[in-house]
């Protein structure tokens, strides 16, 4: 019996492990290498790296609030949220309310001129993440200077180029004060495996986006996109327009916005639609030029642009904390425009945008689980940006007629244009702006470009009555006061 | 008498008369040795007139002179049970062992009202930290040994080990009174044997067994109270004195940006740009409550209605029971262990309770004298609720804490009436537009809510010993834990943050097995009469897999009892999940121990292993080398009063691969829904080029026993190479960090344990122990940084700061340089590099960090001034650490006649800590978010000329007065009565009526007293000492009970 015993021990102490038992793999989520087999296997996923891009524009917590010390910031939901941002800077959206606190430190313009808080560094950290994840597929479809052979890959080039042209541009415009050529402004990654850089100039910031843009444009000819949240070509454009705008090219913009308006096949809003909510892309496609059909399973709640700015929410806007028109904006509409019927004063909101955004349940603090949709950018903004920069050019005839294409659907007459020439007209299409993208995070970037003093209307909380320049430290972003600490290359602040 | 080499046979016995195998016999001074066989018994050759040395480990040596040709040996224990240390590997002779132990015997860890040992281990031994970070009945304490920070971000935790095998499975499971012994390993010595893992500290526990031919039945019954008993930060209890602070600091506002403050003030008190006008309690408008002349409530106004306390809402006694049972004994073939318990723990929080039953059943089995098989089986089902604990604004501790008293916990219509709620009570205020926890009320949710988790845990180890010649041992050890854990959440649909939804359930279920396969063959042998060798050589593999997964619907039909918490009970499907998360380990493991004489020891260890966690590089090489000198032992030592002295060394690396999770060499990419197809996101970096940290370790101790004292002391450094380092970049790069293994730490400290016996006559004993430790750190190199192409020089970590030379602990923040007297700002300091020397601060002179800043400038003409703008100052080091210059623990033993009592304090002495909690107190928010003040606001600025550190209150004007700076740290001295027993034996005439052995009545009172510098702030708590707003506040416990032994 002991034999037997013996024998058996020894066959147990030869069994060792085989070499697979110690590998191991993560199976919450997949890594790079994963990934590669899966793609393999299952290539109807193959473009889930670029997908991947446009998740993140709406997630929240792609600024990593939880980097900082103090935690969660409920303004940490993607792109949206820092429109709320800009919206506030801008001076055309009123916190109507500081029961909870968020944004009580942008209205009160102490945010941008502290590095250490945590709006700066979220912004920051957004921006330079899409950067990453768009210099990630750019990596994998051969670098930003490549000529892809297919046509799928040229296209998915084409969208990384324009999601990394998107991200600088906001940056740009966010963080910069101001657009002097040579001011040193932002570390440029033109790869995802660089380490830290040093600032680029304005200049090359410009010219990195413009670049990115007009490749992005030209990769992307003829591609017809599945979802509206996918940048094609005319979402490219877009941007070559706000880029070439910024940079002062006017003739270059109002040609990029003239391919859009002449090729998308978009529309401008009907007096109707424009009083519809503003929360579907699906029912506004003939509109919507780039924007996302929220579902329940993108699992947004009371931490999405809808919670903090729809009455119709279950969030801040609702509770105590409305996002409101400012007063001297709302005054300028005028009485028979039907965007006037946007704001209205009643449930105890004052101006809030009863009108313009809301769930389609329209129950007061209804809408628990979102799936009101995001809109980035719709027509609109190039007939604005056209006319904007037809103005510019001298060409007042065809700014007017770029103009009337939107006033025709919002006001019953619009000949008093006719009337307008020279700054008149430029004043014009800058007030029209800021009335037709209300609330759309594009009025800040209407002021930047366009060099504009604000001033607070009479009901902000903070600061009612007081102007500030464009280029005021208190309207410009902080570089976070983390990247200065880590990054060797940088250590200071962007010039006044 | 003829002098002839004869056979000798024998038997050895212990002291009660049962046989003793595998005992060694040696004749003196010669080589011959043998080992006494399963019954006992012996042969030797030997001579009449040769001595025969006789030993078994936890026996004295017996010494028998060879008389005839037969001897019995009766070996007797030499001393008590502590004196073997037990580790996985074996059992040691603790006055030979050359490492740094602790063992802790089951009777002091009996005296404690605790569920779980890790609580148990309070005062226990020196270098043990110990922290609660939760009054949560059942939730383990957190332990750290020989210092807080055994790397930067790799793991600091030690390792528990139970009965041998690595245990990952929740130390609530077992049942403490289950416990025969727990031994802490501290050094190199002790701890390299279990190589990975073992490289900050080892405890094993090991449970109670059977005796032979000991039939014993105990019977343990306590009961008592959970209470919230200690002291709670002082705060501004009345509701119209809080809104005078509140107008005050409006008006203060008003008058910063140029306007009436008064007027500013009464606009905005109760307003939107205030306090939601519908929590004005008063019967007068906001405008009129206070006395705009002199800042005073009103006299004239009365209360609508008088809001609750919420904490009286929140806090109730809470009772306590334990039961438990067991039954031991056997023969010499076989021996049995079985108990049962049961414990009731429910504290003294709303919903908030641990429930336990367990069972065990250890079993030795020797059917041949050369086969032992052994196993252990032990069962818990552990049940708890955690409602009222999350880290948000539904934490009844933080809302009760810090809820300014004019808000009501029920709702008031218009009148100041309560409103009924559809349950039957009264509605609780969910607070729409309350500006401090809005949206929310915590009570009412941890009343309607549920939040509970049921845990079976399943614990099974089966061991065979198999000799297969003279001193070789086969051994085989397969062990299993397997743990299932349910998680159910409910959110009422009437009430609370799920009402839009129609209510939410989601159950977590989460499955963990951790098995273990151990082969080892030990040798032992005398090599001669002065050399005795031992050892072994062992493979094991190891594998821990936990699987979970989460469902969860919305719009329930029933939203409180057994049906609520099923999915079934819901209509709409919402988010699903599941993933399955795994570490394999393998390991070679070899150990000699050589003993010369009575007075040295020398032992060795090897050990190479791998893990699974890093993708390339898995193995390493890890050992040690120890040595003990018992110097009583040797001639020449002559101290009649030293019984015994012993010095002992050891030197050690150790690998750790632990801290920062299973997959840390992996990029992380999630899988996420857009538009209903598959996207995938980068998360977060991960290097593949991971690989073990390297712990080197260096221990020297002193044990000594005297006729004064009995003291242990010990010198040790640990230091680590190679850490996981957390190495900061700068975000642009689009994520934040990388792991990496680069960078030293130093630790090093010193540790004593003292025990006197102050009295000691036939009925009255007296004892006194006083453990402490002492210890620092220091990190040596920071990683390499690839982007300025040198190692860094810095990087900040929340409170404290990473400098190259600097205590990783060691606060590093903005320094408060007080209030200004003439305006009442805070002020901070400033440094600047005066490069134009004019005394003054210029564009381009500032300085952000100063550490950092020296180094690079080291020439650098660094002046110093005060700023009202938080921002503005630097930020640097501040000579204060969270270390505290010395810890640990002061016991009191005594008897008088029947009665016993033993009662444990804790101290620490020296260090900071940041007291977060109390920042809170003391903000200076906008009246709408103003949080309950602490009663130090009062000493706040009022007027030019006020010389206080409290600065003025004007409603957030002055921004950041309550961020992170120095004005929060405090001196973290503690003295903590940790608990206390008092207990009666009743007399032999009574019990032997009732057939038993012993009859025990005790009370035992915990965590009865915190004192500390500021009522409320509790710096043992939690391992920094640094406080938080969430925290479970520690309970107090009473209870009674009474043992019967039969």
């Amino acid at each position: 019996m002991k034999k037997i015993f013996y024998s058996l021990f020894v066959l147990i102490f030869s069994f060792g492990c085989n070499e697979d038992f110690l590998e191991e793999f993560p199976t919450s989520y997949t890594t790079p290498e994963k990934l590669g087999e899966a793609l393999e296997l299952n290539p109807g996923v193959g473009s889930s790296g670029l997908l991947g891009i446009y998740e993140s524009m709406f997630a929240v917590g792609t600024g990593y609030e939880n980097d900082f010390p103090s935690g969660r910031n409920d303004y940490d939901f993607g792109h949206r949220g820092y429109d709320v941002l800009s919206d506030m800077l801008s001076g055309d959206m009123v916190l109507g309310g500081k029961n909870y606190g968020w944004l009580s430190d942008i209205s009160e313009l102490t945010a941008t001129e502290d590095y250490t808080n945590s709006n700066n560094y979220t912004m920051w950290r957004y921006y330079y993440y899409i950067v990453l994840l768009a210099n990630s597929t750019i990596d994998a479809f051969g670098g930003s200077d490549a000529n892809p052979e297919t046509t799928e890959a040229q296209q998915g080039l084409g969208q990384s180029l324009g999601t990394r042209a998107y991200a600088y541009f906001y940056l740009l415009n966010l963080f910069a004060n101001d657009f002097d050529n040579a001011d040193l402004v932002l570390p440029i990654y033109s790869n995802s495996t660089s380490e830290n850089q040093p600032k680029s100039s304005v200049k090359d910031v410009i010219d990195f986006i413009i670049s990115d843009l007009t490749k992005s444009k030209a990769l992307l000819t003829g591609f017809s996109r599945s979802a509206p949240n996918i940048i094609d070509e005319y979402v490219a454009s877009t941007y070559l327009a706000y880029a070439y705008a910024l940079k002062g090219d006017y003739a270059n913009a109002s040609s990029a916005a003239k391919f859009v308006i002449d090729n998308s096949g978009k529309s401008v809003q009907s007096i109707t639609e424009i009083v519809s909510g503003m929360n579907d892309v699906n029912r506004l496609s003939g509109n919507v030029l780039w924007g996302t059909d929220l579902t329940v399973d993108n699992g947004l709640d009371l931490r999405s642009w809808w919670g903090q700015c729809d009455i119709f929410t279950y969030s801040y806007a609702w509770a105590g904390d409305p996002k409101v028109a400012d007063v001297s904006l709302y005054n300028q509409i005028a009485e028979d425009d039907v965007r006037k019927t946007w704001f209205r004063t009643s449930g105890g909101y004052t101006l809030a945008p009863h009108y313009k955004f809301f769930h389609e349940d329209r129950i007061i603090g209804g809408q628990r689980n979102v799936t009101a949709d995001y809109i980035y950018n719709r027509i609109e903004e190039l007939y604005l940006l056209h006319a904007e920069a037809e103005a510019a050019l001298g060409n007042d005839a065809a700014a007017r007629q770029s103009l009337k294409a939107i006033l025709d659907h919002r006001i019953p007459d619009s000949s008093y244009l006719d009337a307008l020439s020279g700054t008149d007209l430029q004043d014009e299409i800058y007030l029209q702006t800021r009335i037709e993208l209300w609330g759309e995070g594009k009025s800040y970037l209407a002021m930047k470009r366009l060099r504009k003093t604000i001033t607070r209307g009479p009901n902000w909380l903070d600061y009612p009555g007081e102007s500030f320049d464009y280029n005021d430290e208190k309207l410009t972003f902080e570089i976070p006061e983390i990247e200065i600490r880590n990054n060797p290359n940088i250590s200071d602040q962007n010039p006044k | 008498m003829v002098n002839a080499q004869q056979t000798i046979t024998g038997k050895v016995q212990d002291h009660d008369g049962l046989d003793l195998p595998g005992a060694t016999i040696v004749v003196e001074g010669t080589s011959t040795a043998t080992t006494s066989d399963f019954d006992g018994n012996f042969s030797i050759s030997a001579d009449n007139g040769d001595k025969l040395l006789i030993s078994y480990v936890g026996y004295k040596v017996a010494e028998i002179l060879v008389d005839g040709n037969s001897v019995l040996a009766t070996l007797s224990l030499s001393t008590e049970l502590e004196e073997v240390i037990v580790t996985g590997y074996g059992v040691y002779d603790k006055k030979r062992y050359t490492g740094s132990a602790v063992t802790i015997d089951t009777e002091p860890i009996s005296r404690k009202n605790i569920s779980n040992i890790s609580r148990g281990l309070v005062g226990e031994a020196s270098g043990l930290t110990v922290v609660s970070n939760s009054g949560q009945p059942g939730t383990s304490a957190t332990i750290r040994i020989r210092g807080k920070a055994g790397s930067v971000n790799g793991n600091s935790a030690p390792l528990y080990v139970l009965d041998g095998v690595p245990y990952n499975g929740n130390l609530n499971a077992i049942n403490p009174n289950d416990i025969e012994t727990t031994t802490i390993l501290k050094d190199a010595a002790a701890t390299a044997i279990y190589g990975n893992r073992g490289a900050n500290g080892v405890i094993l526990i090991t449970t109670k067994r059977g005796d032979a031919d000991k039939a014993r039945i105990s019977v343990d019954i306590k009961s008592g109270t959970n209470t919230d008993y200690l002291p709670r930060y002082s705060v501004i209890e009345s509701p119209e004195r809080w809104t005078e602070i509140v107008w005050e600091s409006l008006k203060n506002r008003g008058i910063g940006i140029g306007q009436n403050g008064a007027d500013y003030a009464q606009l905005r008190l109760f307003s939107s740009a205030g306090i939601n006008p519908k929590y004005n309690m008063w019967n007068a408008n906001g405008n009129a409550l206070i006395d705009p002349s002199t800042g005073k409530f009103n006299s004239s106004v009365g209360r609508k209605y008088d809001p609750e306390v919420w904490r009286d809402y929140a806090f109730n006694d809470a009772r306590r029971n334990e039961v438990n049972f067991s039954i031991s004994g056997g023969s010499k073939t076989s021996k049995y262990y079985y108990s049962a318990g049961a414990l009731e723990d429910v504290g003294y929080g709303i919903n908030s309770d641990f429930r336990r039953y367990s069972t065990r059943l250890n079993l030795d089995f020797t059917p041949y004298e050369w086969l032992t098989a052994k196993t252990n089986f032990g069962y818990s089902y552990a049940a708890s609720n955690f409602n009222g604990q999350s880290s948000d604004s539904g934490s009844i501790f933080w809302t009760t804490a810090n809820m300014p008293r004019i808000y009501p916990l029920f709702e008031r219509d218009a009148d100041g009436n309560k409103i009924k709620d559809v349950y039957g009570g009264f509605k609780y205020d969910y607070g729409e537009g309350r500006g401090f926890a809005g949206l929310t009320n915590s009570i009412g949710d941890a009343y309607y809510d549920t939040d509970k988790d049921l845990i079976h845990n399943l614990n099974i180890n089966q061991q065979f010993a198999l000799s297969l010649m003279e001193g070789v041992t086969f051994e085989s050890l397969f062990s299993i834990n397997y743990l299932m854990d349910n998680t159910d959440l409910v959110s009422d649909p009437t009430y609370g943050s799920s009402r839009g939804q129609g209510g939410y359930v989601s159950k977590t279920k989460n499955q963990n097995t951790n098995w273990t396969l151990r082969n080892a063959l030990r040798f032992e042998r005398q090599l001669s009469d002065r050399f005795f060798m031992m050892g072994f050589i062992a493979h094991e593999s190891e594998r821990y897999e936990s699987s979970t997964m989460n469902a969860n619907k919305y719009t329930l039909l029933q939203p409180r009892g057994p049906i609520s918490v099923e999915l079934d009970n819901a209509v709409k499907n919402n988010n699903s999940s599941s993933s399955t998360s795994a570490v394999s380990r393998e390991a070679y493991v070899a150990y000699f121990n050589l003993k010369v004489d009575e007075a040295y020891n020398i032992a060795i260890d090897f050990r190479r292993d791998s893990t699974s966690i890093f993708p390339n590089d898995k193995w390493g090489n890890f050992g040690s080398v120890s040595l003990g000198w018992i110097l009583s032992e040797e001639d020449f030592f002559n101290a009649p009063n030293i019984s015994f002295f012993k010095l002992r060394t050891s030197y050690g690396i150790i690998g750790e691969a632990l801290g920062q999770g299973f997959y840390p060499g992996y990029d992380r990419i999630d899988v996420k829904n857009l538009n209903d197809e598959v996207a995938t996101v980068f998360i977060s970096k991960g290097n593949a080029e991971l690989t073990w940290e390297a712990g080197k370790q260096f221990n020297l101790g002193i044990d000594l026993e005297s006729n004064y004292v009995n003291a242990t002391i010990d010198f040790y450094s640990k230091n680590r190479d190679d850490m996981f380092f957390t190495r900061n970049v700068g975000t642009s790069l689009g994520y934040r960090s990388i792991l990496v293994n680069d960078g030293s730490l130093k630790n090093w400290g010193i540790e004593f344990t003292v025990d006197k016996d102050i009295i000691k006559t036939d009925d009255f004993n007296l004892n006194v122990r006083v453990l402490g430790s002492i210890e620092k750190n220091e990190l040596t190199e920071l990683p390499y940084d690839p982007a300025a192409g040198r190692r860094k020089y810095f990087q900040s970590n929340g409170f404290y700061g990473l400098g190259k030379g600097k205590s990783t602990y060691e606060f590093y923040m903005r320094e408060y340089a007080g209030v200004n007297p003439d305006n009442g700002y805070a002020q901070w300091f400033r440094n600047y590099d005066d490069k134009n020397s004019n005394g003054s601060l210029d564009d381009g002179e500032e300085i952000e960090d100063l550490f950092e800043y020296k180094i690079e400038n080291p020439k650098a003409n660094i002046l110093e001034d005060k700023v009202e703008k938080y921002v503005d100052a630097t930020k640097r080091f501040t000579g204060k650490t969270a270390i505290p210059d010395m810890y640990g623990s002061i016991t009191l033993s005594a008897s008088y006649k029947a009665f016993d009592m033993r009662a444990i304090f804790s101290y620490g002495l020296g260090g900071y800590a940041y007291d977060s909690a109390y920042a809170d107190f003391m903000d200076n928010e906008t009246a709408s978010n103003a949080q309950q003040f602490h009663t130090d606001i009062e000493n706040r600025w009022r007027q030019a000329g006020d010389v206080t550190d409290v600065p003025i209150l004007n409603s957030n004007l002055q921004v950041n007065q309550a961020s992170t700076s120095t004005r929060f740290l405090i001196e973290a001295d503690y003295f903590n009565f940790s608990n206390i027993q008092v207990g009666y034996t009743l007399p032999d005439s009574l019990i032997q009526k009732i057939n038993a052995s012993n009859i025990r009545v005790y009370f035992t009172g915990d965590n009865l007293m915190i004192l500390s510098k500021r009522d409320g702030f509790n710096p043992g708590y939690s391992l920094s000492g640094n406080t938080g707003r969430y925290t479970y506040e520690p309970m107090t416990t009473f209870t009674a009970g009474l043992t019967l032994n039969f």
